[in-house]
């Protein structure tokens, strides 16, 4: 029976990961046409393989948890949902690629992406910060700057943080807020 | 025959489409996810209505851009809008397949709530009652987001859809899409349906 329970775990820790990286593109693709960054684009592509691999193995793993036929109604359900996780993500990517494609964006996307999320600021956490060794919990970052944090990149690698991630020196960190939380932002990022 | 609404031309801003658009496809991922986890076909319903309004509006985007470009130069700076109106279409059928999972009882495996129930925010549904205290009231001066910890993140009025609204007057048959903590959400659920008659601080 516990074997049975930790299958279920499993999957449901790889679908919470497909929702998440799929969330986490959609973000990072409308940062890369707003800042027209060609790097964050490729992240986007980066994820986008990265999805493809973690659904595969989602699927593997939810047909081989040997389910009874009465149960296939609900295992179906799994699939699927796994099936549009993936098409939020392809929707991610190919935003991305406008950026990737060399075309500049027209002024009204720009405004349209910085009034429908307010704006998004790229930051990187400098030596000094205060913010260093804290966790986002303790950091109270969306009280004192109003600032959500999107996704923090640290050895190249893009995530979505948890209210338990610790902030290190020189993470970039991407956040989505008003104009004003930008700076506030930027100077708690400084030393 | 399949009865779909007959799309005119209207001479909309593209930035004001573009914005709606994204909003509301985001909204429809997190309105859709909710659903499956609480399995509440009502949510599932929301989504539908929604998917409706992003068709429409892939339309006005797509035929406000075709008469705004003069030249090749232009193209190539429009053709961005149009992926990204196709991009947050593509968003919203994903989360309408999520939303007929839901009403077409295919069902959700229970392993699902304990993917996504980490969240600590909940979404849901509510009507506004004829009795209830939020009817007539500007949703800025109720503070519910300072009072009971919860934010309304949408109203549908008919047919009609308000995004992060902020100083709208609330109407009796309102539908709200509220988001917060479990406890808060329950209390507005209350406050709706006319069964809590006072805002606890």
């Amino acid at each position: 029976m516990t074997g049975k329970e930790d299958r279920f775990t499993t999957i449901a820790n790889k679908l919470a990961e497909l929702k998440n990286t799929s969330e986490l593109m959609i973000d990072l693709a409308y940062s890369s046409l707003l800042l027209n960054n060609v790097r964050i684009a490729e992240e986007v592509q980066t994820l986008e393989e990265h999805m493809d691999d973690l659904h595969t193995e989602f699927e593997q793993l939810v047909l081989s948890s040997g389910f009874k036929p009465e149960e296939s109604k609900h295992f179906l359900g799994l699939i699927r949902l796994g099936v549009t996780t993936e098409q939020i993500a392809d929707a991610g990517a190919e935003i991305a690629q406008v950026v990737l494609r060399g075309l500049q964006s027209h002024p009204i996307l720009k405004t349209a992406i910085e009034e429908a999320e307010e704006t998004v600021a790229q930051v990187q956490v400098a030596s000094g910060s205060s913010l260093i060794g804290k966790t986002l919990r303790q950091a109270q970052i969306h009280e004192e700057t109003g600032m959500w944090i999107l996704a923090i990149k640290r050895n190249n690698i893009w995530t979505r943080p948890k209210p338990s991630t610790v902030i290190k020196e020189s993470d970039i960190i991407i956040a989505s807020g008003y104009s004003e939380g930008e700076e506030a932002l930027e100077a708690l990022a400084s030393s | 025959m399949v009865k779909l609404e007959k799309i005119e031309y209207k001479p909309i801003s593209v930035r004001d489409l573009l914005i709606e658009i994204k909003d509301l496809s985001e909204l429809m991922i997190d309105l859709a996810y909710s659903a499956a986890l609480f399995n509440s076909k009502e949510l599932a319903g929301e989504v539908l209505e929604l998917e409706e309004r992003v068709d429409t509006l892939v339309y006005l985007i797509n035929m406000n851009v075709m008469i705004a470009v003069r030249d090749a130069q232009d193209a190539e700076l429009l053709v961005g809008v149009s992926v990204v109106a196709s991009a947050a279409d593509k968003i919203s059928n994903a989360s309408a397949d999520i939303a007929s999972l839901v009403l077409k009882d295919i069902g959700i495996h229970p392993i699902v709530r304990q993917a996504f129930e980490k969240a600590e925010e909940h979404l849901i549904r509510v009507k506004i009652a004829q009795n209830s205290i939020l009817a007539g009231k500007l949703l800025d001066k109720l503070e519910l987001a300072a009072k009971i910890g919860v934010d309304v993140i949408a109203i549908r009025r008919n047919k009609q859809w308000m995004i992060n609204p902020k100083s709208e007057k609330l109407q009796k048959g309102d539908i709200l899409i509220v988001r917060g903590a479990p406890h808060g959400i329950e209390e507005m659920k209350g406050v709706a349906e006319g069964t809590i008659m006072k805002l606890e601080e």
